[in-house]
Formats: C-alpha cells, sequence, structure tokens
C-alpha cells in the first residue's frame, strides 16, 4: 500500500489511505476519466475531434486498401522469389529448419532471461496471422504455414521449456542423483513383481523424471548462451552442409535476415577489442584502433561496398556474400567501438583500482568488471547501430549484384501484369522490415530493463 | 636510490635491506613490543608531473599495529596508502611488506595483493554483481576456490559484517553504510594480513558511520593489521595504537595518541588538531 497519494491534480478528489478500496463505481471513474483527459476544456474537445476524426479516416483508408483496394496477387504470387529467391527449391526443409532453430532459441532465451508479456504475445500472434493470410492467399502454401506454425509452437515450447528450468532453484545436481532419481520413477515398473506402485502418484513419477532430465538453471543458462553464441554458425551449417545451398543461392529476404546478424555479431566481436585498443596505452595499438575507427566512420556504407565489390575483389577475392558480410562487420565495428569507448570512459576509476586491490589481472578485470559494465550502458547505441545496419542490408542491391528483399521486390513489380501494384510491394517489404526491427528494439528494452536492477 | 639488479636466473625474494632501515619509531605503544615490522617504508617518493606528492617518508609498521593516517586535504595520505598495495608506483625509496619488496616484478605484486586489502572512499563496489558475487570474485578468480566453499566463506563474512540477509541483493539496492560493510567483507575474503582503509566512513550519512566503525573496530580487536586514513578523531583516539600525522607530503610527527592529543610537538600538528577538534 502506498502511504503518500500524488499531489492532488485539478479535480482528483483525494481520498484517506484507509478509503482507498471503496471508491466510486468503475463507470463514474471512466467517466471521470473520459471527462478529464478528452473534454477538459473547448481547445481540448476540439483537439479530440480533430484528432479523432483524423484516426479514424486513416483506420478506414488503410483498411480499405489492405482488404479491398491492393493487389496482394503481386506478393502472393512471387511469395518464394521475395522469400527466398534462387535458394534452391528442393532444399527448402532446410530454410524451416533454421527457422525452428532460431524460433526455439528465441523462445528459450526469452524464457531463460526475460519472460513474455501481454504485448508479445499479441505481437506473435498478429504477426502469426499476417503471415499465414499472406501465405494461404492464392493457395498452394499449406506446407508452409504449416512449418511457419510449427516454428511458433517451437518458440512457445521453448519458452516454456526455460521457464520450467527457472523454477529449479539447484544449482548443481550430480550424476547420482540424476540415476537416483530416475531409479525412483521407473524402479517398480521394471520389476518383476509386477506393475507400478499405485500408491506413487503419476505426477510425482512425472516430476521425478523431468528433474533428473533436465538441467539445472545454471547449466541451462550455459546451454542455451552457448547456443546463441553458436546460432549463427549452425544456422549457416543448417542452409550450406552436406550438398545444401551454395552461397550465391541466398537469396531475397533470407539474405537479408543472415547479413544482418553477421553485420551485427561479426561487429561486435571486432568492436570490443577496437575500443579496448583505442584506450590503450601503448601508442602503437591505440594509433592503430583509432585509424580504423576513423578511417571506416569517413566514408558511407555505399563507398565500403564497392571496395567489395572491386578491392577486395583482388585482395582476399572469395565469394562475393562472404566479401560483403566481411565488410558489413568492419563498417559496423567502427560505430560499435566507439560507443563501447565512450561507455568505458563514464565507468568510474574506482572500478578498475577495486578490481586491481581484489588481486585480478588485467585481463580478468577487463572480462569480468569492466566489460560487462560497459557493455550495458552501450546496449540502446549499440542496439540503434544494429537497427541501422539491418536496414541497410537492403544497400547491397543498389550496387552489387546480390538480391535481397527490396532488390526482388523490384523484380517482381518489374513483371508486366504486377507493374501498377509497386505500392503493395513496397509496402509489403517496409511491413517486414519493421517486423524485425521492432523485434530487435523489444529484445533491447528487455535488455535495459534486466540490467537495471544493477546500476548504480 | 635504485632496487639492486637482482641475477633474473635466480628468482630469490627480495630481502630487507639491512643498510636503509628507517629509523624506529619514536613511541612504539607497549602491546607491540616485539612485534616484527610487517611494512617498512624507507625514504620513499612519489611526483606527479613535477608536483611532489610523497616528500621522504620513512616508517614502518608492527604486525597487528592499528595505525591512523591524519592531515589535511591534499597532504598524500591517499597517495601514500595507496602506495603501498601499488594502486600508485613510487618514485624513489623502499616499499617492504610482509619481507616483500613493491617493485616491477609482477609476481610480487600479485604476493601483495592478496596480502593486502583496501577498502575505498567510495565503495567501489561492483555494481552488476551481487553482493555475494562481489566477495566471492577474487576467491573464485583468484584463490580458484570451488564455488560453494568460496560463498559459504562469503556467508560467513557477511555474517561478521552483521548482513548476512543482504547477500542476493545488488549493491544499489543497499544503503552506503551497508555497501561499505560489503566492501570490507570483500577485502577480507581473500584473508589479507593487512587492512588499508582510505576515508572508509567520509562517503556516509552520520547515522550510517557508526555501523562501519563498529565492524572496523572489531577488525582491529581480531588482531588484523591496520592503516586507516580518517577524520574520524574519535575512533583514532580510542582504537589506533599510534598515529601519523602528513603534511604537503611529509611524514611531519607520530605517536601515541595520547601523545597527540594531550603534547604534539610540531606547529603544523597543532595547527591542524586545534581545526579539526
Ligand atoms: N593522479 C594524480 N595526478 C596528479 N596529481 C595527483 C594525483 N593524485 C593526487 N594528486 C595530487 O597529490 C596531492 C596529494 O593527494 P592525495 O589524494 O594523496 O591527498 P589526501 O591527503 O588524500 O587528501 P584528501 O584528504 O583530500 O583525500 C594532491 O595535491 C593531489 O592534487
Ligand atoms: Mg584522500
Amino acid at each position: 500500500m502506498t502511504q503518500q497519494l500524488p499531489a492532488p491534480q485539478s479535480q482528483r478528489i483525494v481520498l484517506p489511505p484507509h478509503r482507498q478500496r471503496a471508491r466510486r463505481p468503475r463507470s463514474v471513474r471512466t467517466r471521470e476519466w473520459i471527462h478529464r483527459n478528452l473534454f477538459p476544456s473547448t481547445a481540448g474537445t476540439a483537439l479530440t475531434i480533430v484528432s479523432v476524426t483524423f484516426i479514424a479516416a486513416l483506420t478506414v483508408g488503410i483498411v480499405w486498401f489492405v482488404f479491398f483496394d491492393a493487389n496482394w496477387r503481386v506478393i502472393t504470387d512471387n511469395r518464394w522469389l521475395l522469400f527466398a529467391g534462387s535458394f534452391p527449391h528442393d532444399q527448402e526443409w532446410r530454410l524451416w529448419a533454421a527457422m525452428g532453430f532460431v524460433f526455439a532459441l528465441i523462445g528459450l532465451s526469452y524464457g531463460m532471461w526475460s519472460s513474455l508479456g501481454r504485448k508479445d504475445h499479441l505481437f506473435i500472434v498478429l504477426t502469426g496471422i499476417a503471415v499465414i493470410l499472406f501465405m494461404g492467399h492464392g493457395g498452394a502454401a499449406f506446407w508452409s504455414s504449416l512449418w511457419f506454425l510449427l516454428s511458433i509452437a517451437l518458440l512457445f515450447l521453448g519458452y516454456v521449456i526455460a521457464r520450467t528450468i527457472g523454477h529449479d532453484r539447484a544449482r548443481q545436481r550430480s550424476l547420482l542423483t540424476r540415476v537416483i532419481l530416475l531409479r525412483f520413477a521407473f524402479d517398480d515398473a521394471f520389476s518383476l513383481r509386477g506393475g507400478f506402485d499405485k500408491t506413487v502418484p503419476i505426477q510425482t513419477r512425472a516430476r521425478a523424471v523431468r528433474v533428473a532430465l533436465f538441467p539445472t538453471r545454471t547449466g541451462a543458462n550455459r546451454i542455451v548462451g552457448g547456443l546463441l553464441i553458436l546460432a549463427l554458425p549452425l544456422v549457416l551449417v543448417i542452409l550450406l552442409a552436406g550438398g545444401g545451398a551454395s552461397m550465391r543461392e541466398l537469396d531475397g529476404f533470407v539474405l537479408n535476415l543472415l547479413l544482418a546478424p553477421v553485420g551485427i555479431v561479426g561487429g561486435l566481436v571486432i568492436a570490443i577489442p577496437l575500443a579496448i585498443g583505442r584506450a590503450s596505452k601503448l601508442h602503437a595499438i591505440k594509433w592503430t584502433c583509432t585509424a580504423y575507427i576513423e578511417i571506416v566512420r569517413g566514408a558511407p556504407l555505399l563507398g565500403w561496398l564497392f571496395v567489395a565489390l572491386f578491392i577486395l575483389d583482388d585482395i582476399i577475392g572469395g565469394d562475393l556474400i562472404i566479401r560483403t558480410m566481411v565488410v558489413l562487420a568492419v563498417f559496423t565495428a567502427a560505430y560499435m567501438a566507439e560507443y563501447i569507448r565512450g561507455a568505458l570512459q563514464t565507468l568510474p576509476h574506482g572500478q578498475y583500482e577495486a578490481a586491481q586491490a581484489v588481486g585480478l589481472s588485467r585481463g580478468q578485470s577487463l572480462r569480468l568488471i569492466i566489460m560487462p559494465q560497459a557493455l550495458r550502458i552501450s546496449i540502446p547505441p549499440i542496439v540503434g547501430q544494429a537497427i541501422a545496419i539491418w536496414k541497410d542490408t537492403t544497400l547491397v542491391t543498389v550496387i552489387l549484384p546480390l538480391r535481397e528483399l527490396k532488390g526482388n521486390a523490384d523484380s517482381a513489380i518489374a513483371q508486366s501484369e504486377f507493374i501498377p501494384d509497386r505500392i503493395e510491394a513496397y509496402i509489403f517489404v517496409a511491413v517486414a522490415f519493421w517486423i524485425v526491427a521492432f523485434i530487435m528494439s523489444r529484445i533491447s528494452q528487455r535488455m535495459e530493463r534486466a540490467q537495471g536492477i544493477g546500476e548504480r | 636510490m635504485t632496487s639492486e639488479d637482482t641475477a633474473s636466473s635466480e628468482p630469490a625474494p627480495p630481502k630487507i635491506s639491512t643498510e636503509a632501515r628507517p629509523e624506529p619509531g619514536t613511541m612504539v605503544p607497549e602491546r607491540l613490543i616485539g612485534q616484527p615490522d610487517i611494512i617498512t617504508v624507507s625514504h620513499v617518493d612519489k611526483w606527479f608531473g613535477d608536483f611532489q606528492a610523497l616528500d621522504d617518508v620513512s616508517l614502518s609498521v608492527k604486525e597487528h599495529e592499528i595505525v591512523v593516517i591524519l592531515g589535511p586535504s591534499g597532504s598524500g595520505k591517499s597517495t601514500f596508502i595507496r602506495c603501498l598495495n601499488r594502486l600508485e608506483e613510487h618514485d624513489a625509496g623502499r616499499i617492504v611488506i610482509n619481507g616483500i619488496e613493491l617493485n616491477e616484478d609482477v609476481r610480487n605484486l600479485n604476493a601483495i595483493r592478496s596480502e593486502v586489502g583496501m577498502v575505498f572512499q567510495q565503495f567501489n563496489l561492483f555494481p552488476h554483481l551481487s553482493v555475494l558475487s562481489n566477495i566471492t570474485l577474487g576467491l573464485r578468480k583468484v584463490r580458484h576456490l570451488p564455488r560453494l566453499d568460496a560463498e559459504a566463506l562469503a556467508i560467513q563474512l557477511l555474517e561478521r559484517v552483521g548482513i548476512p540477509e543482504q547477500a542476493e541483493k545488488h549493491p544499489a539496492q543497499l544503503s552506503g553504510g551497508q555497501q561499505q560493510r560489503v566492501a570490507i567483507a570483500r577485502a577480507l575474503a581473500m584473508q589479507p594480513k593487512i587492512m588499508l582503509f582510505d576515508e572508509p566512513t567520509s562517503a556516509l550519512d552520520p547515522e550510517m558511520i557508526k555501523e562501519v566503525l563498529d565492524v572496523m573496530q572489531e577488525l582491529a580487536e581480531s588482531g588484523m593489521t591496520m592503516l586507516v586514513v580518517t577524520h574520524e578523531m574519535g575512533f583514532a583516539r580510542e582504537v589506533a595504537d599510534r598515529l601519523f600525522f602528513f603534511d604537503e607530503g611529509a611524514l611531519v610527527e607520530e605517536g601515541t595518541p595520547e601523545h597527540f592529543f594531550t603534547s604534539p610537538r610540531e606547529e603544523r600538528t597543532k595547527l591542524f588538531l586545534s581545526q579539526i577538534l
């Protein structure tokens, strides 16, 4: 119970604490709320009317366009082109497998370190419905819809599993304990004298099996963390290994979805040593890192993509997609390094000294004390940069002979029958990009809030 | 003076040289007579650029001794105490702690860091770690203790400083006094022989000062060797064996609390005490 009531606003009636519960009926309060917030004065009422009219008109317009006016066949007929382009059709299962893996991992991570709120559930359901609608429209996408639904199911499954493990308070559980638990659950089931002991309820057995087989919270933390680190290589293996697609067949939205994480994760991996190096006392290291950062930031991404296309070809060769990935990572790293360096500078010097006084080596104090705090501080700008590079993956179409979602949308509307439907195509592209960007920003908010507790 | 070039082939532990012993303390309290010196500082200078922060400081501290360091602001108290665990490097002279000389040798440095615990004015707890992890960090990463052993020890230490129930919280959720007690527990976890305190109560609200001083007094009674920079004259009078007065980087006067509070010798000491009492 709050002891102190908020300062009385204009017309709010302040009740003494013991009467808080016995307030006026909900309908009265609603009426008051409407009055206070929507029609407080003549000017306020006018503003309310104007904005309500505007919003209503906009909504009607959007609904009309989406459901009646638009010709979504430009999307549904080109589904595969937009989604995966030249990815070989007979290897389709690899895409779904990768998607299922990623969704399950997202579910696991959320269950481990955060929780899905009502808004998240709503978002997942709405996105799911939208995707299914697009798949169903024009028919023949039954299996794809099914796989997509399965992926969403995996997300929730991962979430539930992680939550269950989260309730387990034990830090460690030895193999012996696990064996004893399993024996308890199945002992009499396999004994020769016959049958289950009815006095042990089946729920108890199930619980024993679960505890015996599941990792502890600490173990699960390690497993999910490890999977997150390995996620990107694993996805590439799923897509490419053993007679899968070739590098050049990564295409469409799939290409965006691969380029951006490589740029973000690779960028972060390069950025951390860069930031530390720029703060180094050794001049050679300091100047090298500074030069890297300033040179990379000195030219736009477009310019560096040209470098990937022509100059890197002569130097390292290799597949154009790999060169593009390298450029994206190198480019992102320069910005992220500056954010991390800024965070390093805001850390009080006492943190370094306390780490030294405890006896930690320089490497240990960086790894255990300094970097975790610096990374936490720089989550918001780093995620901002991540969203920027996500959208900038469309740039590869502009100059490289690579085709991602935006590029494939362009080819879709180049077909003579779809020439009038460019608006639909671009709206679709925009929404697709927005969905992923929105997920990133949600995750970032969650991470910030989860860290809030450790702040000064 | 420079440290001798020891042959790199034989890593003999550095010895205390006999030629540069400082003059013994003028007034060693009775309870410490016969105790060995655990800290020996001789002719130490420290420069920040062309500003001299420590000027020919020589002193020695006996095992189990409680030393309080006094002095006006900017007199080099912090600089001196930080030289003792090499958060600052001295430019001239020698510092020998428990038989180990402080010099460029990294092995010596690690040995010293495990002998000497430090408590800071601003606590400097690690804000991203729980109280328990703050305390167990050194045990696990430097001493390589198993997690459960380290945590058991940490809980014991938290009981000793009176806040075992706060183990799972984060530092930001504690009061200043509680934070400083966690910081003391963190330093104690490494089982140091010497504890350094740099104005441990200066950042605290008045009502929290006592709880920290109580912990320090208990620590003193348990036989810890302590060097305390503080303006708490009550603590100095009751707990200290000896007081050192610094001014402008030099050790101006040393003596028992009785000597200081009844008949200080130097004019600067008298002036300082008259201002602070
Ligand atoms: N890193 C540094 N660089 C330059 N000068 C410094 C540095 N640290 C301390 N000094 C200077 O050395 C002198 C002594 O500082 P020190 O912090 O040891 O004083 P103090 O006795 O602890 O004072 P206070 O009671 O204010 O804490 C001061 O004049 C200070 O400005
Ligand atoms: Mg000081």
